[in-house]
């Protein structure tokens, strides 16, 4: 399943830490008319750079759909970041 | 002799088990230990599939002391089965460069060689991986593991 929300987390020196929670579902939505303007696009650069373009298109659908439940987070003394997909 | 067999036998010699019965008990005895061995050499409970490869990176450098820089990274191993496939597709113009890459770096191997199927069996064994690179002189320790 695609990640629907993101949690991110920064925390800069002295200012105050900001916390979101991002509603990654609705990003989609917004995304998706430029996905679909940009598919021709796609599948011209496929072709010029001789990738399998359904294959390609299978593939980053793939692992579009597995970026659920990734962390990365970066903490030093003076600055921490967290994202966190789901 | 230990003390499960004696047992046996003296119940076998009391007469309050059969020849018969006395046999299978001991043969459930002498399985048991194979069983136990096998399990000690394993784990005890079944092994569960990792579900993510962490990546953990602690830095001393630039820090005040006592407070090191983390990274800290998760990644589904979906996420992992999934890039790995990317290989498939690459074009072969750019296949010939990385397989020249790896030649000139001592690595003569083919990339056209992988088969989706030798991927997911990397992966799957990427379970038992730990890598530990601890620099003394860098004050950088990098830490793979699955869990």
């Amino acid at each position: 399943m695609i990640p629907f929300a993101a949690e991110l987390s920064i925390r800069n020196g002295r200012r105050r830490p900001v916390e979101l929670w991002i509603p990654l579902a609705l990003l989609w939505i917004l995304l998706l008319p430029l996905a679909i303007l940009l598919l021709p696009v796609f599948l011209i650069a496929c072709l010029v750079g001789d990738v399998p373009p359904f294959q390609a298109t299978a593939i980053l659908w793939r692992i579009f759909n597995s970026l659920n439940d990734t962390v990365l987070s970066v903490d030093k003394p003076e600055f921490s970041f967290c994202i966190h997909l789901y | 002799m230990n003390e499960d067999r004696r047992r046996i036998l003296e119940l076998l010699a009391q007469g309050k088990v059969t020849a018969d019965e006395a046999e299978r008990l001991i043969a459930a005895l002498e399985k048991e230990p194979a069983a136990g061995s096998t399990a000690a050499g394993a784990d005890a409970t079944p092994k569960k599939k990792p579900k993510y490869l962490r990546v953990q990176v602690e830095s001393q450098e630039g820090t005040t002391a006592g407070n090191p820089s983390l990274v800290n990274v998760r990644v589904p191993m979906q996420l992992l089965r999934a890039g790995v496939r990317l290989v498939s597709v690459i074009p072969a113009q750019a296949r010939a460069h990385v397989n020249d890459a790896l030649r000139e770096n001592g690595v003569p191997f083919d990339l056209s060689q992988i088969k989706p199927e030798n991927l997911e069996e990397i992966v799957d064994q990427l379970d038992d991986l730990t890598v530990d690179v601890d620099q003394k002189n860098e004050k950088v320790k990098v830490k793979v593991f699955c869990e």
